[in-house]
């Protein structure tokens, strides 16, 4: 369970990639390299490394919306990553998916999902196809607070229960269902709580804090990998930016989120390290730079390659 | 050669691709001890067991959930939707997940599943239980439509269907589970795509889908004692659909009518309508094309009201013969 | 450089020709020396061929139309090259559009509804007179002027306009059994079975080509030119004899319409005056004997020319003849072929007429009409025996000969005829 200082450093490594991702994403977007739209996870960098952390490589997940921190974290190649985002051949889904549906089916990341919960159902089914097959893997499946309001969560996190499967439940809360916040959208503090009602253990973490996710869900990932089937985990956070491009902030105040900005994940884990591993500084803004770089290093890949065969449109539509 | 009901067809066809198939299973509410609601799967927990038929809660979404990510990692389910009306609770699943994820992900991943969805009116089952809502599917790309009529292309299409990578939407009208007719013992395959001439003519095609297809037959035969020979093709598969072999007979016949259940605005008539008009039959057509279909209107309950809210034998006599004899 | 494709003047008095077909389209690559188009003088029919390699372009004249010689009808373009400047033959410059659209003056106001209603109806805006604010062309316009000019729907099944189509049958002039009237398959199929079993309906043939052209000849020649016509019989049993042995000794078949172009161009060596053509200026006597010989064909009718058939062998003569005869029927002539004819020989004993009128082939003088033998009771010595004989009409220029020349050749004729050996002397 403990984690090497060559692995914690690379889980810093990790969240600063994200975070450099998102940073050129919106970046990009601004100077209309991007179309469409984008859901960015700045500030939730520990919630998605902390958790994948605590899987094998052979492991799934079901990601979201807010899914490129779950791609890198599943360890994405990020060139064929960035090329997926600017709508390219190389990209992952061959420009056919874009932001919202970012997949590497063979890195075990069964997809970005544009629906909200949409991915929760599938990870029944992807625990119990792991469960008939015997392969030991686990499913972790990403959502959010507001699709812990919708009718799939219930009958998904059900029928997992009641078939012990192997699937971790993540629930990242980040505070807003678009606009709508979770403290009114629950009547209930902690939307863990709602893991007794299936007959699962449901735990609420820090979601900012790397060290409380990864081990709140390697006790998740232990028990499902055992065989004792699913648990609920729920990772309070903060989204910085607003729910997608299109998002003006109205329903949150400056102070809110600056407040929110105090409790960087990456700094805080950054913090720990100096104490844990005595990271220094120099060393920790290398990990920064070389985490930006490695991003530059994808967009130029996805800048080079080429647009999509218009020939070949429809592949794909079927089998 | 062996006469099967279209129900025991389907069995056969389960049983046999699961012992074939270890990545085959099959699930669906009451699917187990029970049977299913209307006994299909009969038998099948005690040859299989519960792991491999398996009972679920009322879910419907779940239930399309689970075959949908099943079908992603290596298994071959076979979803049932107790009744297809129903399919209305599973649909985000089927439409936005299922149907597009292979396109979605560049083509790096298959969704090979069945969802077997008993559907239709004639049971006294009323609005909510007699739908036939199979136009909603074949509206989706990503996924195919199969509705077999007799107990041969239930089974061969099953088959069929199941070793197909892509999902498929498996409509088994209701009334029709207790029609008997040869069914050969050993594995065989209907191909998707394959539209079947069920009688030949040279007056009139009809062109009929699930049950509508022995009403036409039943038709055909009381036409012919007037002279009116019908040719009927059933599509079989609705989605890819054989549009080549219904051109071929309309641009041989010069007349042709559609029936089917559903009701008939948006329905799966106005696509084989529109196919037929641009396709090389339509200098062929001499009388505009005909649509007989279902009222637009719920399923009501009384037992008169159903039976004339769908195209029945006689509708199809005399719509058929109006159009033989140039009246429309 | 774009290569002008002119229609050329293949004769002295040609002045325009008649394009029955193109044979390729525009756009169409084409090689130098492939067929292009077929064109119809006053005589013949002859294809007009590439003269470069390179894509047909700016085709300015189609079918049925008659351009005057020399004229350019189309260009050989290279790969992205313009269409040259062109000039007609009087020297003006022409416009390369190849298609003009009649657009409605600008000036015209029009409503969105009743300029969708004209597209629709098949109304030319140009036509109706706008009843509206400012004379603007309103809806109730439109409608007007297409119900004047009768209602354009149409009811028919596709199959019905299928079969139509293949048969060449008009469909306004079926009656439709179907439902509302519309005209169904059936109702075609019967129609044509019917004008299969009766005679068709009257049907207007415009003439064009080769007709035309013997239309305007034949009516200029007999307004123009006073006949007169002479009639003799000849007993041909010996020609016939001659013929038959002739035919045995050489390798040529010597034709009975053969001996007729020898007797005839004998004779009008003897009789220079008859051997001329007319104009209102004067006669011309021609130098050499070029006998036409007509010869019918499902179009027309057209008369190679046999030059200086006085100076040929019958062998000779039935060896022309028939090259002559045998493209005629494959359309095949050259404008050569037809032209310089200072007399001509017509026959239509092949049809069983005994005797008929010919009108002169202009500008020449005389025509000699023959019909079929007929067995004729004919008084030799103190006997009555049975002999072939042939009607000679003789039709002549008055304006150039009198009846007594005429007579005195036609006499000449007869007595070659009957005497064939005459004309070794």
């Amino acid at each position: 369970m403990t984690l090497t200082p060559e692995r914690q450093r690379d889980l810093l490594r990790q969240m600063w990639l994200i975070r450099a991702f998102e940073e050129k994403a919106e970046n990009l977007y601004a100077q209309g390299k991007i179309h469409g739209t984008m859901h960015l996870s700045i500030g939730m960098e520990a919630s998605a490394v902390g958790a994948v952390a605590a899987l094998q490589p052979d492991d799934y997940i079901l990601s979201t919306h807010r899914g490129h921190g779950h791609c890198i974290a599943k360890g994405a190649d990020l060139d064929r990553m960035m090329a997926e985002f600017m709508g390219k051949e190389t990209g992952y889904c061959r420009g056919r998916g874009g932001s919202m549906h970012i997949a590497d089916v063979a890195g075990g990341n069964l997809g970005a999902n544009g629906v909200v919960a949409g991915g929760i159902p599938i990870a029944v089914g992807v625990g119990l196809s792991q469960k008939m097959q015997g392969t030991g893997r686990v499913c972790l499946c990403f959502f959010g607070d507001g699709a812990a309001n919708s009718g799939p969560f219930h009958e998904a996190l059900n029928m997992a229960a009641i078939w012990t499967l192997p699937v971790v439940f993540v629930c990242e809360n980040n505070q807003y269902a678009m606009s709508y916040p979770a403290s009114k959208a629950f009547a209930i503090p902690r939307i863990s709580d709602r893991a007794a009602g299936y007959g699962m253990p449901g735990e609420t973490v820090d979601g900012n804090d790397l060290n409380a996710v990864y081990a709140a869900v390697s006790r998740a990932v232990e028990r499902a990998r055992a065989g004792e089937g699913p648990s609920l985990v729920e990772n309070v956070t903060y989204r910085w930016r607003g729910h997608s491009k299109s998002d003006a902030n109205r329903y949150r105040s400056r102070e809110e989120i600056e407040a929110w900005k105090e409790k960087d994940p990456i700094a805080r884990f950054e913090r720990w390290l100096a104490q844990a591993i005595s990271l220094s500084e120099p060393d920790a803004r290398a990990v920064e730079q070389a985490a930006y770089a490695a991003i530059e290093a994808a967009v130029a890949f996805a800048d080079a390659s080429p647009e999509p065969d218009l020939a070949a449109i429809e592949e794909g539509v079927y089998a | 050669m062996r006469e099967l009901s279209y129900l025991e067809a389907i069995r056969e066809a389960l049983q046999q691709e699961m012992r074939r198939d270890p990545r085959v299973f099959v699930i669906g509410e009451d699917v187990g001890v029970y049977g299913g609601a209307f006994g299909v799967t009969r038998g099948l927990v005690e040859e299989f067991g519960e792991q491999r038929i398996i009972d679920t809660p009322i879910s419907e979404l779940g239930i399309a959930g689970a075959i949908t990510g099943a079908a992603l990692t290596g298994m071959r389910p076979v979803g049932e939707i107790m009744f297809m009306d129903f399919t209305t609770l599973a649909i985000e699943q089927l439409v936005n997940q299922a149907a597009k994820i292979r396109f979605m992900f560049g083509g790096t991943a298959t969704v090979p599943f069945v969802l077997r969805c008993p559907a239709g009116s004639g049971t006294g089952a009323a609005a909510q239980h007699s739908q036939s809502l199979e136009n909603w599917f074949v509206h989706v790309p990503g996924l195919k439509v199969v509705m077999p009529s007799t107990p041969y292309d239930a089974k061969g299409l099953l088959l069929a269907a199941i070793r197909d990578d892509n999902p498929v939407i498996f409509v088994e009208q209701k009334l029709l589970y207790k029609t008997r007719g040869p069914v050969p013992e050993e594995d065989y395959t209907v191909p998707l795509g394959k539209a079947d001439i069920k009688r030949a003519g040279r007056d009139l095609t009809i062109v009929a889908t699930g049950v509508m297809v022995a009403r036409a037959l039943e038709a055909a035969e009381q036409l012919a004692r007037e002279g009116i020979e019908v040719e009927v093709v059933d599509p079989r598969t609705l989605k890819p659909l054989d549009a080549e072999l219904i051109i071929q007979s309309v641009s041989k016949t010069g007349r042709v009518l559609i029936v089917h259940e559903a009701a008939r605005t948006g329905g799966y008539g106005g696509e084989l309508a529109a196919i037929i008009a641009e396709s090389e039959a339509f200098d062929y057509l001499d009388a505009p094309i005909v649509r007989l279909a279902g009222r637009d209107m719920p399923i009501p309950y009384n037992r008169t009201l159903e039976y004339h809210t769908v195209p029945q034998v006689e509708n199809i006599v005399e719509a058929a013969r109006q159009l033989a004899q140039g009246r429309v | 450089m774009a290569v002008p494709v002119i229609l050329p003047k293949m004769e002295m008095s040609q002045e325009n020709a008649t394009i029955t077909e193109w044979l390729t389209v525009e756009g169409e690559t084409v090689r130098k020396g492939q067929p292009l188009l077929m064109v119809e003088t006053d005589k013949v029919s002859v294809e007009i061929e590439s003269p470069a390699d390179g894509i047909l372009a700016g085709i300015r004249f189609g079918a049925q139309e008659t351009v005057p010689v020399t004229t350019v009808i189309a260009q050989i373009l290279a790969p992205g090259e313009e269409l040259g400047a062109v000039e007609d033959p009087d020297g003006q410059a022409v416009s390369l559009k190849t298609q003009e659209f009649a657009l409605p003056a600008d000036d015209r106001v029009v409503t969105p509804v009743a300029r969708r209603m004209a597209t629709e109806l098949g109304v030319d805006l140009n036509a109706v007179s706008g009843s509206g604010p400012g004379g603007r062309v309103v809806k109730a316009d439109v409608e007007a002027a297409a119900s004047a000019t009768g209602p354009r729907g149409l009811r028919a099944s596709p199959a019905a306009r299928r079969l139509a189509r293949a048969g060449g049958i008009d469909l306004a002039a079926v009656p439709g059994s179907g439902p509302r009237g519309r005209v169904q398959a059936a109702d075609v199929q019967a129609l044509l079975a019917q004008s299969t079993a009766e005679s068709p309906a009257d049907e207007l043939i415009p003439f064009a080509g080769m007709r035309a052209t013997i239309a305007r000849r034949m009516t200029e020649s007999y307004q123009r030119a006073p006949h007169i016509h002479l009639r003799a019989t000849a007993d041909v049993s010996a020609v016939e004899a001659t013929r038959r042995r002739l035919s045995e000794l050489g390798d040529e078949k010597i034709t009975f319409t053969v001996m007729l172009v020898k007797v005839c161009a004998w004779a009008l060596c003897h009789h220079p005056r008859v051997n001329a053509t007319v104009t209102d200026a004067g006669m011309q006597l021609c130098a050499d004997v070029n006998v036409g010989v007509a010869v019918s064909l499902p179009e027309g009718l057209i008369v190679p020319v046999i030059r200086q058939a006085d100076q040929r062998s019958l062998s000779d003569l039935a060896r022309a003849l028939n090259d002559l005869t045998v493209r005629a029927r494959a359309g095949t002539l050259t404008p050569a072929d037809v032209a310089d004819g200072s007399f001509t020989l017509t026959n239509l004993g092949m049809f069983g007429v005994e005797s008929f009128d010919p009108i002169l082939n202009p500008p020449q003088a005389a025509i000699l009409g023959v019909g079929a033998p007929v067995r004729t009771a004919t008084e030799v010595g103190d006997q009555v025996v049975f002999r072939p004989r042939v009607q000679l009409t003789l039709g002549a220029d008055h304006r150039a000969l009198d009846g007594a020349i005429a007579a005195q050749f036609l006499a000449d004729l007869v007595a070659a005829l009957e005497q064939p050996e005459l004309m070794l002397l």
